[in-house]
């Protein structure tokens, strides 16, 4: 079953409609939930006067921070800092409800309860808000100017976090280049935007005590144990269940969001189930986003291209809040090593708290900077010397045998940042190959006779996927041979019901189709952390994959008993167990649950009923994907509009579970990564406002702007699980930015012009070309009087 | 958010003070005031129905403090305006100037910050709707001059305070930063 693509277990629900989603939850008796948001980016909460809202018909109740009593406290800090030697990290964790000053626009201040939306947002007009607006902190080198205002007094000042992480020494290695590239590099902001919004359904069962809550999260099980925490419950007195979730891309990860500290709180105390549903309008202000960040990167190479070192220092965006720790620069300056050879490197940065919304990982989580960063830096010193962009990559991979490579510092999970197993140059020539770079030169030249201006980019990157800390789950054949899996991640539309499926079917030889996976339900399973960091095929498959085998020796075991034969002398073949020597011999995995569960008899010593296993699995640190994006474009310098002719991703993933979803992964990723590229902004004026807070105005791409991406995979097993698997979620969407830049540099060459600041939107293009064009122009001139002075001299 | 611009009436700059002072023709140019009420010798608050682009039309509470008068020449003032869907506030100055053939020049400038869902949503018709309203209110009071001009109108009403023309003003920089499109 591994290796293959068969029709997803999941499909059939999702296409009819019969999937549940958070918003398909009714319960007799529910009501509605609106929350009341600050307008203003940075303002001193004076007042708030909720009495008109609350005597209006239909609201049953309205809270604010104050009403709140003790539960009102910060939230914790979720992923706390590696051992950095020298780290500096303050913590400043969201809280439920503005109580003292409003941090970011779109921060919650009230929230009412009514018995319906309409009534609930009607009410939010009733509440009288006195807020002192305070000077924004919006530009992050001004935010840590001296006298910026601070955003949380307690800290003196908004600096979040100070890390520095060395390799080698880059001084001596700068010193010995021939050559420095220096550059500045931006990234911005944008959303996760995926289709189904935030959304929360509490119910609070006095007769049973249990709190059930359906959530959009992709961490279900970490957020059941929150809530029991806060609201004084045991952990089973709380299930979480995460259904069908229409798209998670790491916001979903994020907890506990004020609604999700709230809507539970409020059920228990109202007795009434709770739903709430967030717009499009709130999700622009309300859900975490990414992915500002400023380097000043500099790279030392040799006059044949060789890489000496790489010194980078940057800052990086938090927004008004750093629950999520370190962990997306952390992940730029690790990745930012990529597939190369850097036996030097000095890398610092500086986390800045601003009056945005809060920063937490989105697909790619701060992976997509760091290889933007080296990929630019590579393109540059390329052209600098004079060498082809493809062959400057070649000369700096690592090499097969270089693995594992211990690259020195720390990566996010605590773990040194160790490549557990690559091959590199194989997914470079393939790639090569199918994009035709070698004939490019003359499809280039053929273009341009047409006036038309195509170019190529082609670019590397690595993925740190399938970290720990574990994942498990439970495998159960039941007794109608049909065969059960649970466990605690949860899913966003990865194709978990197949991939997973595949996992305990290839161990089982059952069809995939019979295997029946549940999860996101902590009733069901309730160890484990969540949906994050490309983990799930690694580690809850790897779980998967030990639960099936521990059932298979259960299965083994009974039949050896029932069938007189020894466990070696059976096969598992169609869902049944058989004597290899005699077929005819053999008892289905029905019969055998039933006889696993006996009515009467005893179930002897050192053995258990039925046939079930649970199982575990935590990798010591995580596994290394990596790949080449290859990309060809076509440019109209008039309006500086892009076309992407040609998208082609070779992907090494490590082995296999199922090429369409790997394939889809990529698919989506790269969407995602042509919005970031090219589309996709948050723009904020001065102020801390959000000025394209609609999809009228913050443009993703559509289908027509997406290109069918011509999929390759290559397989390098990773030797830190049994499957030899490593993780694809995030891959598509890494390093699209750099292959868009390095091929419309290319098809503008003539132009000569630098993109170092992403997303490149067509109007920062129109900017580029002209700049160039103005640039070009003077240098023509220049060119021609330095021309006539030398001729009038002679 | 900065709003500015000029405007030349087809009149002396005294007449146009007057009838800046006539809360009939001001209706005209500011098409959301519902009430304008002065609550201390230089401050007004007034109510407006305001909606931008997309933004459905919600109630608006305005404060105008009014600072720098020189009559009939120019003024400046604080403004502050919050709603359901959002808020303005900043400052805002006006200035009328004797131009050539007897005309008045009108100069106008807001320096102010807009939040909430009219930035957030209605910000991609703030800019090229603000210019078109600002231009159609002021037109209105043109017009309203030139048939004044040519004996067709009643004179303006006396008993009003030059307080009303300067408060008006300010709802003229208000609905030159809120009003994305139609009033609804």
């Amino acid at each position: 079953m591994i290796g293959r693509s068969p029709p997803r277990n999941e499909d059939a629900a999702l296409l009819t409609g019969r999937a549940l989603f958070v918003d398909d939850v009714h319960l007799e008796g529910m009501l509605h939930v609106a929350f009341l948001r600050s307008d203003h980016a940075h303002a001193r909460l004076i007042a708030v006067d909720a009495s008109s809202a609350r005597g209006r018909p239909g609201v049953v109740a309205v809270y604010t921070a104050v009403d709140l009593g003790d539960y009102w406290q910060p939230g914790p800090l979720l992923v706390p800092p590696p051992p950095i030697p020298g780290l500096t990290f303050h913590a400043a964790t969201q809280v439920p409800l503005v109580k003292d000053k409003a941090r970011h626009a779109g921060e919650p201040i009230a929230m009412v309860v009514a018995e319906n939306r309409y009534l609930a947002e009607d009410a939010l007009e009733h509440i009288v808000v006195d807020l002192e607006p305070l000077d924004a902190v919006v530009d992050l080198e001004a935010a840590l100017a001296p006298g910026a205002p601070v955003i949380h007094q307690q800290l003196g000042s908004n600096l979040a976090a100070h890390v520095v992480q060395h390799k080698g020494d880059y001084r001596q290695a700068r010193a010995q280049a021939d050559r420095v590239i220096a550059r500045r590099f931006r990234y911005d902001r944008g959303a996760a935007a995926a289709i189904e919004n935030r959304g929360l359904v509490t119910h609070w069962d006095a007769r049973a005590g249990e709190l059930t809550v359906w959530d959009t999260t992709q961490a279900p099980i970490p957020l059941r144990n929150g809530l029991a925490r806060m609201l004084g419950l045991l952990e089973s007195q709380v299930r979480v269940i995460a259904p069908f979730v229409g798209g998670g891309f790491g916001p979903k990860i994020m907890m506990f969001y004020p609604e999700e500290v709230l809507l539970p709180w409020a059920a228990m105390r109202l007795r009434r189930p709770l739903k709430w549903i967030e717009d499009r309008q709130e999700n622009f202000y309300a859900t975490s986003q990414e992915r500002e960040q400023i380097h000043d990167a500099e790279l030392a190479v040799t006059k044949d291209g060789r890489i000496l070192g790489v010194r980078d220092i940057f800052l990086h965006d938090t927004g008004a809040y750093d629950t999520y720790g370190l962990t997306i620069p952390i992940n730029s300056q690790c990745t930012l090593l990529g597939p190369y050879q850097v036996a030097n490197y000095d890398s610092e940065f500086k986390v800045v708290f601003t009056n945005k919304p809060i920063v937490t990982p989105v697909r790619g989580a701060g992976r997509q900077h760091g290889v933007f960063v080296m990929e630019r830096l590579l393109d540059i010193a390329a052209r600098e010397l004079k060498l082809d962009p493809v062959e400057i990559r070649r000369r700096n991979y690592l090499s097969p045998d270089a693995f594992p490579h211990d690259h020195v510092i720390l990566f996010q999970d605590s773990a040194p940042l160790v490549y557990d197993s690559g091959n590199y140059r194989p997914a470079l020539e393939r790639a090569t190959a199918a994009v035709g770079y070698d004939g490019f030169q003359a499809e280039r030249a053929r273009a341009r006779a047409e006036g038309r201006r195509v170019g190529v980019g082609i670019v590397s990157y690595v993925e740190g996927t399938g970290i720990g800390p574990y994942e498990g789950a439970r495998v159960t054949v039941e007794p109608s041979g049909e065969v059960r899996v649970a466990t605690g991640v949860g899913t966003q539309g990865q194709g978990h019901f197949t991939t997973l499926a595949q996992v305990v079917a290839d161990v089982l030889a059952v069809d995939a189709a019979r295997v029946h996976v549940v999860t996101g339900d902590t009733r069901e399973f309730h160890w484990g952390t969540g949906t994050f960091a490309s983990r799930s095929a690694v580690v809850a498959g790897s779980a998967c994959h030990a639960a099936a085998l521990a059932v298979r020796d259960k299965i083994l075991k009974l039949a050896g008993l029932l069938l007189e034969a020894l466990p070696a002398e059976l096969e598992l073949a169609g869902g049944a167990v058989q004597v290899k020597s005699d077929r005819g011999r053999s008892m289905s995995f029905g019969e055998l649950a039933v006889r696993a569960n006996p009515l009467r008899g005893a179930v002897r010593p050192g053995t258990e009923p039925g046939l079930e296993a649970t199982a575990y699995f935590g990798p010591d640190r995580g596994s290394t994907a990596s790949g080449v994006h290859a990309i060809v474009v076509e440019v109209d310098p008039e309006t500086a509009m892009v076309k992407i002719l040609r998208y082609v991703v070779v992907h090494d993933c490590g082995r296999v579970i199922n090429p369409v979803v790997v394939q889809g992964q990529i698919q989506g990723g790269v969407a995602q990564g042509i919005g970031n590229a090219f589309y996709e902004q948050l723009v904020w004026d001065t102020n801390g406002q959000l000025k394209n807070a609609s999809f009228m105005d913050y443009l993703v791409p559509t289908a027509t702007d997406v290109p069918k991406v011509e999929t390759h995979h290559i397989e390098t097993p990773s030797p830190l699980n049994p499957l030899g698997v490593k993780g694809v979620g995030e891959a598509g969407c890494i390093p699209t930015a750099a292959a868009f830049a390095q091929a419309v540099e290319d098809a503008l060459s003539e132009y000569g012009l630098e993109i170092c600041d992403i997303p490149l939107s067509p109007n920062r293009l129109f900017e580029l070309i002209r700049a160039a064009e103005a640039a070009g122009a003077a240098g023509a001139a220049a060119r021609q009087t330095g021309g006539a002075a030398g001729a009038a001299k002679r | 958010m900065i709003v500015e611009g000029e405007f030349t009436f087809q009149g002396p700059r005294e007449m146009v003070w007057n009838l800046l002072q006539d809360p009939e023709v001001l209706a005209k140019a500011l098409p959301g005031a519902k009430t304008l009420t002065k609550t201390a010798e230089d401050r007004f608050d007034g109510a407006m129905q305001v909606g931008v682009g997309p933004v459905t039309a919600g109630a608006f509470s305005v404060t105008v403090v009014l600072k720098d008068q020189v009559a009939p020449e120019r003024f400046s003032m604080q403004v502050d305006g919050k709603g359901g869907i959002g808020f303005t506030r900043g400052t805002a100055s006006v200035e009328l100037r004797a131009a050539e053939g007897g005309d008045t020049l009108m100069k106008y400038r807001a320096d102010l910050q807009i939040g909430g869902k009219i930035a957030g949503v209605g910000q991609r018709v703030l800019d090229s709707a603000s210019r078109a309203m600002t231009k159609q209110g002021l037109e209105a009071v043109n017009r309203e001059l030139q048939s004044r001009l040519t004996g067709a109108a009643p004179a303006p009403a006396r008993s009003r305070t030059r307080y009303w023309a300067a408060a008006a003003l300010a709802l003229v920089a208000l609905t030159i930063a809120l009003c994305g499109g139609p009033w609804r």
